[in-house]
């Protein structure tokens, strides 16, 4: 794809410095002279506050304020957090209960902050928190993930919190009728930490009459409107930073109570104040991910082809509406719904539960993996009961390349893409030949092998529209100021980059500015594998613009017509002319000629259409019987992202979905007991994927251009997560079926398997 | 974290005076003190460190023992206690490099955690614990969960380990800690098998006094064949019920006797 980026694997700018340790992290950054700020956490799942006494706790020395969700009332704050709500499927309004920044007259989860203590330093701002009297009743808690239950929200007692419908219901039960075949599976989908190797952490100061607001997240400009919303200011008077930050997967993405109190108390108290997670805070306060069962059933004909689609998900929410929470399984979800496969009639029902535990939001995917983790869980489980080779059965139904452009029953257009081609690579790449030699080694062992296939499908979400501008600065370079977020995926070499490419400008002279809302007006933020096309489309506009305006001025000094001017991404040529300035060149002969209007280019482009990154991942998993032991042999992806503007990035991000992916299907997991206290609030207990969970990846492309932006990218931010999970159950699965495990959910932890094939008879 | 004083005497004994004032607390590697004060779940008023004692620190082999100093450093005993390969190869796989470059024998016996794994160590191999007033033989050292027969302010100053004809430790990993979820020392001498299992009871670690008989016959893996585990008194935690830590008991103690012979 010369004309659009010359898809160089170059190296990341920025890795030197994040691995150094020169990295500008919230917490490296913060104002010297920043008061130390520390939250008071609920100490128990569900309770009445009958007592909150903070005066011990002013007075101790070094404290400055102890906050509660009386002084944020006192203020005139706008105490509730925002959120989004699903549509319900019977038209009616869900009720919106409110979810405080500071716990009000009731705690409903273990880590909920109730109060802020101000200090000169953490350790005197922990020495008051313990001096807080914090009284309340108990009450009953909900942990179950259904409806019913005792009522955490008294507008809402029975804890249903949406209950979302997509498809034609009707017609779906028609085809189940008529069906041939039934396959019906109860798949559950385990909460997650998010666990950013960056904790969450902020700092608030006010300069010159305005607050500025320094947070690790995923965008500025929500926030600052969130801000302006909840402390009554004018946007004018916010300035909203994100510097470097260390991950964020969608769950820094939400506003946070802590950054409004923070931002709250550096007003009321005139000083910079900053805020740090330790990472028990973070597991106990950070959106959780996933969370969720579904039961799921397909209907097929007599020859396998697939005649409906339907299902019914309990997603569980937590305590609180988090900002997004109730889209993520709902309509984010029904994105992928009927993943790759040709369906005709499919419906969706999804309830939002309640319970007491921290609330659940987007995480890497976020809907995507979801969807696609149980249609790929369900139709491997009907290659199974069929007796037939799952590629197979995927093939039957794959949406043919002749389809396309495909409306999907969610009203999504598929714009391309050729299914079998990629799958067809995938088997090459995975050696699916020789699988049954190394089965045959890992018995000799004593171990069992399994193979499991995903052919996964993702839509690129966010906001389809950004902003560019280009500077050409006084020191002969260029700055480039996005609406992107970089969250450490390498923004700065990829921007730079593809502005260099498309412009010749050499990538040293190209300074990238990101998450900065004094700088940059506005901007979608990172989220939903956006990033690479929405600020690649509008940085061509700019370029469009920048050639034909800098031709026209070359023109008009030449005395030539624009037409005479061309250019060839490296210099500008004049007919009749021997000289050949680069863009650079002719910016400095703009500036000399006074010509300032010519130095700056702005644009702002909407992406024509979603593009649908989709690919197959091949796991293969060995088990040990005799201890439940399971470890990933062998991986394989293929993926079709269209056009890439820097291959090792993408198979960069594509490691790390991977990873996170397989991290929840092998190990991560999330335990609350019956009192809805976190068992696994430490690294002691939570088990993250290490390097020697990860097998060695190969990774391979296979492109089928997009055809909905003009340099026929697809996205690759997701697409790892939302290809590992089902390849590695359907591993696990495959490597258990013949020992009489017919459900091998995740997370596929050794006493899990074991307990799996003791309950099965197995006999090691 | 409270705050506290340090000391840092150079020899045993002034740690052991510094160690009879009020709320004073040795400091070994300070790998589980560490994190423990830094969660304010103790606070003493004095750390006393014990990294300044050369006397303590080191490993030394005396035709068949092998003596460990009790400041000694996991990353030490893995590299040097090569004359007792089993329990260097222990050493060498607790927790991670910056782990093992500070945690210290003599902090993981008297913590006695019950999923640590020299404490399988030193009573497979019937090792002795010399502190800085007498000797204590393993069979009496370990008392239960986190309780030793230490007296407080006692300090470990060598652990001295009588080297087996053959022996291994099987871990099995708790997923997240990578302490044991059940770990298995076998150690074979010439008058008989010990076999010492940690991480699994509710009791601490202990010797498993069927398998001993059944392998000092017949020292091979289906010499267990016929013994069975109850999980009864066994741990049951997020990460393992007591019957499946009763399985893994025999399916360790197997490997480790495979691994052994
Ligand atoms: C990430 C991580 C992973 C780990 N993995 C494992 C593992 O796989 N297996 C395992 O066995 N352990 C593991 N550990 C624990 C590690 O081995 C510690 O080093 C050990 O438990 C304590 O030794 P220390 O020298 O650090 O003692 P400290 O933390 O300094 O002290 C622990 C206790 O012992 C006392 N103490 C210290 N030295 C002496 C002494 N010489 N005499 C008397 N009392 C003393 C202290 O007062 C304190 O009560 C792990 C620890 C971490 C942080």
């Amino acid at each position: 794809m010369d004309k659009f980026g010359k898809s160089q694997p170059v190296k990341r700018v920025e890795d030197i410095r994040l691995l150094v340790g020169q990295g500008r992290y919230v917490d490296d950054i913060a104002p010297v002279d920043a008061l130390h700020a520390y939250v008071f956490r609920s100490p128990v799942a569900h309770a009445r506050i009958t007592e909150l006494d903070v005066r011990d706790a002013v007075d101790v020395p070094g404290v400055h304020a102890v906050i509660t969700a009386s002084d944020l009332d006192k203020a005139g704050l706008d105490t509730g957090m925002a959120f989004s709500s699903a549509p319900m499927r019977d038209g009616s309004k869900a009720p919106r209960p409110k979810r405080p920044i500071l716990a009000e007259d009731r705690v409903r989860f273990v880590g909920e902050a109730v109060a802020v203590i101000i200090a000169e330093d953490l350790n005197a701002a922990k020495d008051a928190s313990e001096l807080i009297v914090f009284d309340y009743d108990e009450l009953p808690v909900h942990m179950a993930l259904q409806t019913g239950g005792p009522a955490l929200h008294a507008e809402v007692p029975d804890n249903c919190a949406f209950d979302y419908g997509l498809g034609d219901e009707v017609a779906t039960a028609k085809a189940f009728e008529t069906a041939a075949h039934v396959v019906k599976l109860d798949v559950s989908d385990n909460r997650v930490i998010v666990n950013s190797l960056e904790p969450r952490g902020c700092f608030a100061e006010v300069v010159e009459g305005r607050l500025h607001l320094s947070f690790g997240g995923q965008g500025v400009w929500g926030m600052k409107g969130e801000l302006a919303r909840v402390l009554h200011l004018d946007p004018a008077d916010i300035r909203v930073t994100n510097p470097d930050v260390g991950g964020g997967f969608g769950m820094k993405g939400m506003a946070y109570p802590e950054y409004f109190v923070t931002a709250f108390a550096a007003r009321q108290l005139g000083r910079p104040i900053r805020w740090m997670s330790d990472r028990t805070e973070a597991m106990l306060s950070d959106n959780a991910g996933r969370d969720l069962t579904s039961c799921a059933e397909m209907a097929f004909d007599e020859n396998h082809r697939i005649l409906g689609y339907r299902l019914h998900t309990l997603s569980n929410l937590g305590a609180y509406n988090s900002q997004f929470a109730q889209m993520i399984q709902s309509h984010l979800f029904s994105r992928v719904l009927t993943g790759v496969y040709d369906i005709p009639a499919a419906y969706m029902r999804c309830e939002g539960i309640y319970t007491n535990t921290t609330q659940v939001d987007a995480y890497r995917g976020a809907g995507r993996p979801e969807a696609i983790y149980l249609i790929e869980r369900v139709m491997d489980r009907a290659a199974r009961e069929f007796g037939i080779d799952p590629q197979a059965l995927r093939r039957i139904n794959f949406i043919r390349p002749d389809q396309f452009p495909y409306p999907t029953i969610p009203g999504e257009t598929y714009d391309v893409g050729d299914f079998d081609r990629v799958l067809t690579r995938a088997e090459t790449e995975a050696d699916l030949a020789g699988f049954d030699g190394r089965r045959a080694v890992s018995k000799a062992h004593g171990k069992l092998r399994g193979i499991g296939l995903c052919y996964y499908i993702e839509s690129i979400l966010g906001a389809p529209d950004e902003d560019v501008k280009v500077d050409f600065t006084d020191d002969g370079g260029a700055i480039i100021y996005v609406g992107t977020q970089s969250n450490g995926q390498g923004h700065e070499t990829v921007f730079a980059q593809f502005l260099a490419d498309q412009t010749g400008i050499p990538v040293d002279r190209i300074e990238v500015v990101q998450g900065d809302s004094d700088q940059i007006e506005r901007g979608g933020g990172t989220g939903g594998s956006r990033s690479v096309t929405v600020q690649t489309n509008v940085t061509l506009l700019a370029v469009a613009n920048m050639v034909s305006g800098f031709a026209g001025f070359l023109a008009e000094q030449a005395g030539v017509d624009a037409a005479d001017v061309s250019f060839d991404d490296e210099s500008f040529r004049i007919t009749g002319s021997n000289v050949t300035p680069t863009m650079l060149e002719v910016a400095q002969m703009a500036r000399e000629a006074g010509r300032s209007d010519l130095l700056t280019w702005k644009a702002t482009a909407k992406l024509p259409g979603r593009s649908f990154p989709n690919g197959a991942h091949f796991c293969e998993v060995e088990i040990d019987p005799a201890t439940g032991a399971t470890h990933v042999e062998k991986y394989t992806v293929v993926d079709d992202f269209g056009n890439l503007i820097n291959p090792m990035l993408a198979e960069g991000q594509v490691h790390g979905g991977v990873a996170q992916g397989l991290g929840q299907a092998l190990s991560e997991r999330v335990v609350f007991d019956d009192e809805g206290q976190l068992l696994t609030a430490t690294f002691m207990d939570y088990a993250m994927p290490r390097a020697d969970t990860m097998p060695m990846i190969r990774f391979e492309t296979e492109a089928v251009p997009s055809t909905t932006n003009p340099m026929g990218m697809k996205g690759c931010g997701e697409a790892g997560t939302v290809g590992a999970m089902a390849a590695v159950a359907n591993a696990v699965q495959d490597a258990l079926w013949a020992h009489g495990v017919k459900q091998a959910d995740m997370p596929f932890t050794p006493q899990r398997v074991w307990e799996m094939l003791k309950d099965a008879g197995h006999k090691p | 974290m409270y705050s506290f004083e340090v000391e840092r005497p150079t020899s045993v004994a002034d740690a052991a005076a510094a160690l009879g004032k009020d709320e004073a607390q040795a400091l070994g590697g300070g790998q589980t003190l560490i994190p423990t004060l830094k969660q304010r779940l103790a606070s003493p008023s004095v750390l006393v460190s014990l990294a300044g004692i050369a006397d303590i620190k080191g490993v030394s082999v005396d035709g068949g023992t092998v003596t460990i100093g009790g400041g000694t450093t996991h990353g030490v005993v893995a590299a040097e206690a090569g004359a007792y390969p089993a329990l260097a190869a222990l050493a060498g796989n607790i927790g991670d490099p910056a782990v093992r470059n500070r945690g210290t024998i003599g902090g993981s016996l008297a913590n006695n955690d019950p999923s640590a794994c020299y404490p399988s160590a030193a009573l497979a191999s019937g090792a002795t614990i010399v502190t800085n007033s007498r000797e204590i033989a393993a069979d009496d050292y370990f008392q239960g969960l986190f309780e030793t027969a230490l007296e407080e302010g006692e300090i470990v100053i060598s652990v001295k380990f009588p080297i087996p004809e053959a022996a291994s430790y099987q871990k099995f990993e708790q997923p997240a800690s990578r302490f044991a979820l059940v770990g298995v020392y076998v150690a074979k001498f010439a008058d008989g098998v010990r076999v010492a299992v940690t991480g699994a009871s509710e009791g601490g670690v202990y010797r498993w006094s069927e398998a001993e008989a059944a392998l000092s016959g017949n020292f091979s893996a289906d010499a267990l064949d016929g013994l069975t585990v109850s999980g009864d008194d066994m741990i049951s935690d997020l990460h393992g019920s007591g019957d499946y830590r009763a399985h893994l008991v025999k399916v360790m103690t197997k490997r480790a006797v495979a691994a052994a012979s």
